[in-house]
């Protein structure tokens, strides 16, 4: 009887729900082009997925007729026994013509799920499928030359530190991150041999890796530890390149307790926000322009599938609709510190400085660069080591 | 709170019934509590003694009956309003915190405000010390303190809250001869200053030291009463009741040793078992007789390989059992009934069926047919009302002594049966022995409990009397009488 | 009536109860559905998310589409799977709550024998022995606190939460250290494994039949163990009187272990199934919490092995549909995090309320 009367009260009620929301959405107006945004992290986290989320509304914005959908935390510690293919799915049925995935950890997913959908273009950001041949041809890559932030963020770091000792937070190590801590690294060392005329033996330049892009509470290292280690330890500038603001945090409360420190955040141009006086600024990322050749391409029918690495508009980097990548002064930011940096962003818009030119050894010595060979771009995208001079650890033990 | 010390009280209880369902525990009692005495409450385990102290103590409401203190009638739910009038009950296992102190405990029901006053509560519980020469140590954790100890705090404690009559349920179980001296001076005293005094026990001996005045509990009613000097014989008589001399058991010769027990001792009940030695012969119908947890549980458990004992050696026809565990002594034609049917023998929420199931021979896949035709087939032999399909709980407790009887095997070598017949009529109990009498052709031993003399004498070969944790009589059934087996079971060896 | 001693007895009216337990048990059913729903919908009101177009995007994302309902099934079959082992340790009494942990050393057993399946002629091979391996490993981890509980006396909630650390702490550092993927030290997971090593897909649905299979036989084999089996009937008794089960000549202990061991492996091929028909490498996250949520399934599901799968079913589609709350009405993720921490304790206190009207005061 119980059963009976139980299945009929929720068939009705499923039914009500039904039919009135059929009612509601019925009659929308013509189609317009949907593209998905897989964010790793969620949308509103002042850092990495929030670059791709504020990207994906100046689209919306810039280019009449199209409409965002995302799905954020993406990852399996946050939505678990959720997987991309899945999520591909979803987005699919919504319509999606394009999905962008964010996260280098969702580059097997990817691969999966243009196997399933050929009709739908995957933009997967920082990966090389397309360098590799993995990639079908649906797919494509684009990242931006963050290697210029990371060197302008080390620049300003050596130009601050009154102890010489520099902290670089780490997310977890491959290929990305480390050529990321290698910028860093050269940018501060270029500061403080050519402009404080300093012997480069007296910079230490620590890196320690969390294990993950964002602090996972028993399974990576604890970045805001990580942090007062540095402090702790005679450090006073932290770059962080992590996707959370774990570094601003803990200078700020260094800051309060009379300690003389600064740090650089990462990834969101408005990571400086309340920090005034401890944040040196902040390399950035704008996704607007590489989202929006894309999406044009696939809305116009003439996508290709190809490897984007972009530069900064280096007339000037933070131009919203022209530069991927962007540094925003921080308020802490000295006025002499900042003229500095200045003639170094202009020195290497001119190509005057480049720092990625030989000679340069990897941490064990071997050669990464002989004399005068300057780097090309698939050197650099696949840094095998940290640079000589460096301290931390280049791979997994 | 309380009025003044000295306040003299007197109790009256006028016809009280208290029911249970079906059970009647009390039935029409009437007692006097005069102040300035000690008056004993005395009677065998399920007398109705302890029923009757918590209806006075507010614990459970009566059904019937009236409550007159000073002369007035009175009415009340709870013990909080018990405690408020001056009547103060200690519980046979002291209500207190553990983990505080003695101090600590006093003072908890003492004051009324937020703040503690510390310095004066310490005074007045030293006085009260002194006054009754109690020595307790203030600062030590109640959970470091003996049985006796936290018992005297308890007497303190009542006292300070005002209690004019104190209830004392058993006070001397679990505590030391020393201590004993010490309560008993101190309830003297306390009689003199006019309190009145109620001491339940079913020790013959601490009644005849120390009251005054004693009522005699029998099933529920009072069948007797008695001032001092008492007479022995008399007060036995109104506890066990006059009855008809032994019908004889089968006078067969035991055969071979069976089960030995050499100066066994083990934990458990409230006596636990101390230095035990038994021989248990083929044949024989042996009874356990005693006050409850005196012993005997732990002896059949011992018996059952259920306990491991803490010293001593156990045989079993001639086989160290040392290490072995109740299965090993079911190989050996070990069987084991014990009383709490629905705790230790039967399993709640399975069927006849599934007990039979589980019962019947070994084999991955159940004969559920075969299960359910033996079940009928034993409902039937057995007469247990139920069918197979039943859960065992929703039988009654008679039909689950059936069945758990339906259960023994044809030809066990040792039956230990725990209270076999509690709860069943005289029919049905006569029934179950004609039944358990078979099993002596086939050579098997029969080892069971009862707290009923009458039918220790009627069944039995031979008698082991047990009384705060040891054997105090082995004797063949022909050779004693049920005045004799009361005196041992009170402890008057 | 001379012997007639008092007997405490017990209310004989027992027998009518028993008639309505599957009543009571449907009310339970639809009480704690009642109260999640409530619960549910005042949570979206006070979001500010109109809660029919919620329930209707919960329901269209776990059963509007065949993908969706492949969804839905892929996180059932090891829900279902862990659910199901757990039956047994229910119905000898123990609180199997280390299953997390077995589920967790499941999939790395399964992954070290896939690990050893990458490059090989016949992955097929390993990848079948993934399960057997799962099972074991799984297994082992059970009894572990199975025989902490029978000899050391340690309550088996307290052994299988320090095994779920210990289990966590050891997948942790395979993932970082000895598994790690070339050149990379990352919490994100162990390389891929290759197709030939995954449990595929049918064209066109997303589920693994083999997986489906799996957990249909794992339930069809517990309901007959349960209602045919000497050794379902020796777990009842066992674990509602293990003193009267030794009376009755069988050893619980033994029973217990035998118990944690089957739990223990379905909860292992629940992670194998994981592996490699989930995530098809080893991740920080591996078990989902499934095991956690395995245990809520049970008890909602009042330990019948026939509820189980229907309860597990509802579960997953309220957790595959949830997803629709932050893409289609923009709810703060969060939120759906809330929500489900609701369901959970809505239930629990449903159950509750529902024990005690069953059984009313045993003890006394």
């Amino acid at each position: 009887m119980w059963k009976k009367r139980v299945a009929v009260v929720l068939m009705v009620c499923l039914a009500a729900v039904c039919l009135m929301v059929k009612a509601r959405t019925a009659g929308a107006a013509d189609k317009p082009f949907v593209f998905g945004l897989l964010l790793v992290g969620p949308y509103n986290d002042h850092g990495w997925s929030q670059a791709h989320y504020d990207a994906g509304q100046y689209i919306e914005k810039k280019l009449p007729g199209t409409k965002m959908i995302y799905i954020d935390k993406v990852n399996p510690a946050d939505r678990q026994g959720v997987t991309i293919p899945q999520l591909v799915d979803d987005l699919a049925e919504k319509g999606a013509r394009l999905i962008i995935a964010n996260s280098d950890d969702m580059k097997d997913g990817v691969l999966e799920a243009a196997k399933l959908h050929p009709e739908i273009h995957f933009l997967h950001i920082t990966g090389d499928d397309v360098l590799t041949k993995k990639a079908t041809k649906n797919i494509s890559n684009l990242m931006a030359k963050m290697e210029y932030g990371k060197m302008m963020a080390g620049f300003t770091a050596a130009m601050t530190t009154k102890t010489g000792k520099i902290g670089y937070l780490g997310p977890l190590i491959n290929e990305e991150t480390r050529r990321l801590a290698a910028a860093c690294f050269l940018g501060a060392r270029y500061a403080w041999e050519n402009v404080l005329k300093r012997d480069p033996k007296e910079l230490s330049f620590q890196v320690t890796w969390i294990g993950f892009w964002f602090n996972i509470p028993g399974v990576t290292a604890d970045p805001t530890q990580v942090c007062q280690n540095f402090y702790n330890t005679g450090h006073d500038v932290i770059i962080s390149g992590l996707d959370t603001t774990e570094a601003v945090v803990v200078a700020k409360q260094k800051k309060q307790e009379g300690k003389a420190v600064w740090a650089i955040p990462y990834v969101y141009v408005g990571a400086c926000e309340g920090a005034s006086d401890v944040c040196l600024g902040v390399p950035y990322y704008n996704w607007g322009p590489g989202f929006l050749e894309f999406i044009k391409a696939s809305k116009a029918g003439a996508w290709k599938s190809k490897w984007v690495w972009l530069d900064p508009d280096w007339k000037n980097i933070n131009d919203p609709d022209t530069s991927s990548v962007g540094f925003w002064p921080g308020p802490a930011l000295s006025k002499e510190a900042k003229a500095a940096l200045d003639g170094f962003i202009k020195d290497l818009g001119d190509k005057k400085v480049n720092l990625f030119k030989g000679p340069l050894s990897y941490q064990d010595g071997s050669v990464f660069l002989k004399a005068g060979e300057v780097a090309t771009d698939s050197q650099i995208w696949y840094m095998k080591q940290l640079l000589k001079g460096m301290i931390g650890q280049s791979s997994a033990k | 709170m309380a009025s003044d010390p000295g306040a003299r009280m007197a109790v009256e209880l006028i016809d009280i019934h208290k029911e249970y369902g079906p059970l009647k525990a009390n039935q029409g009692i009437s007692i006097c509590f005069a102040p300035g005495y000690i008056h004993g409450i005395l009677g065998e385990n399920g007398a109705g003694k302890s029923t009757l102290m918590k209806v006075l103590a507010g614990f459970t409401p009566k059904t019937r009956g009236l409550i007159r203190i000073d002369g007035s009638n009175t009415e009340y739910q709870t013990p909080a309003e018990v405690s408020r009038l001056g009547i103060g009950m200690l519980y046979q296992e002291p209500v207190d915190f553990p983990v505080l102190s003695v101090l600590e405990n006093f003072m908890i029901g003492q004051t009324r405000g937020f703040w503690l006053n510390r310095m004066a509560t310490q005074k007045r519980f030293e006085s009260l010390c002194l006054h009754l020469e109690f020595s307790l140590p203030p600062e030590t954790p109640v959970q470091k303190l003996t049985t006796g100890e936290r018992q005297q705090l308890e007497i303190i404690r009542l006292l300070s809250l005002g209690a004019n009559v104190l209830i004392l349920d058993e006070p001397t179980t679990g505590i030391s001869s020393f201590q004993k001296e010490t309560l008993f001076q101190a309830l003297k005293a306390l009689a003199k200053e006019g309190k009145t005094l109620i001491l339940v026990s079913h020790k013959l001996e601490d009644i005849e030291r120390l009251c005054d005045r004693v009522s005699v509990l029998r099933k529920g009613r009072v069948t007797g009463e008695m001032e001092r000097p008492f007479d022995t014989e008399t007060l036995l008589k109104m506890m066990f009741g006059s009855v008809p001399s032994p019908l004889k058991p089968s006078q067969t010769a035991a055969g071979a040793p069976l089960l030995n027990m050499e100066n066994v001792s083990a934990t458990g009940d409230r006596a636990g078992l101390r230095g035990c030695s038994v021989v248990i012969r083929e044949k024989e119908v042996v009874a356990l007789a005693g006050l409850e947890g005196s012993g005997q549980g732990v002896f059949l458990r011992l018996a059952a390989g259920l306990k491991v004992p803490t010293s001593g050696a156990i045989r079993l026809q001639g086989e160290p059992m040392a290490g072995k565990d109740c299965i090993a002594y079911q190989n050996k034609g070990v069987t084991f009934l014990p009383t709490s049917r629905l705790e230790e023998g039967l399993i709640t929420g399975l069927t006849i069926s599934e007990h039979f199931a589980l019962k019947a021979s070994h084999g991955f896949r159940v004969r559920w047919n075969d299960a359910e035709q033996q079940a009928q087939a034993r409902i039937e032999q057995f007469r247990i009302k139920g069918k197979p399909g039943m859960p065992v709980e929703s039988l009654s407790g008679g039909n689950q002594q059936r069945l758990l009887l339906s259960f023994l095997p044809d030809a066990p070598s040792l039956l230990l049966l725990e209270k076999p017949t509690r709860g069943l009529d005289l029919e049905s109990t006569l029934w179950v022995w004609e039944h358990l009498y078979h099993y002596r052709e086939k050579k098997t031993a029969i080892v069971f409990s009862s707290s009923e003399l009458e039918e220790i004498l009627m069944v039995a070969d031979r008698i082991l009397v047990f009384f705060n944790g040891g054997v105090i009589r082995d004797i063949k059934t022909a050779q004693t009488d049920v005045h004799d087996l009361g005196r041992a079971i009170a402890g008057k060896a | 009536m001379i012997w007639a001693g008092p007997s405490p007895g017990r209310p004989d009216d027992q027998a009518s109860e028993s008639k309505s337990m599957i009543q009571r048990h449907w009310k339970a059913f639809g009480l704690s559905l009642a109260g999640v729903l409530g619960f549910t919908t005042a949570i979206l009101v006070l979001a500010g998310a109109p809660p029919l177009e919620a329930y209707y995007h919960l329901l269209k994302g776990s059963l509007g589409s065949l993908n969706k309902t492949g969804a839905v099934l892929t996180a059932w079959i090891p829900l279902t799977l862990c659910a199901v082992g757990l039956l047994y340790t229910f119905r000898i009494g123990l609180w199997n709550i280390g299953v997390e942990g077995q589920m967790i050393m499941g999939a790395i057993f399964a992954t070290a024998v896939l690990r050893w399946g990458v490059e090989s002629r016949v992955p097929l091979l390993y990848l079948a022995a993934a399960f057997p391996a799962a099972a074991l490993g799984g297994g082992l981890w059970a009894i572990g606190a199975g025989i902490l509980k029978t000899k050391g006396e340690v309550h088996e909630i307290f052994a299988g939460l320090g095994l779920n650390f210990v289990a966590q702490g050891i997948l942790l550092y395979l993932i970082f250290g000895p598994w790690k993927r070339p050149g990379v030290a990352s919490m994100s997971g162990t390389e891929v494994f290759p197709t030939d090593l995954r449990l595929s897909f049918l064209p066109g649905l997303r589920f693994s039949p083999a997986g489906l299979i799996l957990a249909v036989i794992a339930l069809l084999l517990t309901a007959w163990m349960f209602r045919h089996s000497r050794f379902g009937l020796v777990l009842k008794a066992a674990g509602s009187n293990p003193i009267a089960t030794l009376l009755f000549g069988e050893r619980p202990n033994r029973y217990m272990l035998l118990a944690m061991l089957l739990a223990g492996g379905f909860a292992g091929i629940a992670g194998c199934v994981q592996v490699s028909g989930v995530y098809h490498r080893l991740i920080p996250s591996i078990s989902s919490n499934y095991g956690y949520l395995a245990l809520l399934v049970v008890m909602l599901s009042n330990y019948n092995v026939f509820v189980v799968p229907v309860v597990a079913f509802f579960f997953t589609c309220l957790n595959v549909g949830s997803i629709q709350l932050p893409m289609m009405l923009r709810i703060d993720s969060s939120l759906a995090g809330v929500i489900q921490g609701a369901w959970v304790l809505v239930a629990l206190a449903a159950i509750a309320w529902h024990r005690r009207k069953v059984r009313p005061e045993k003890e006394h």
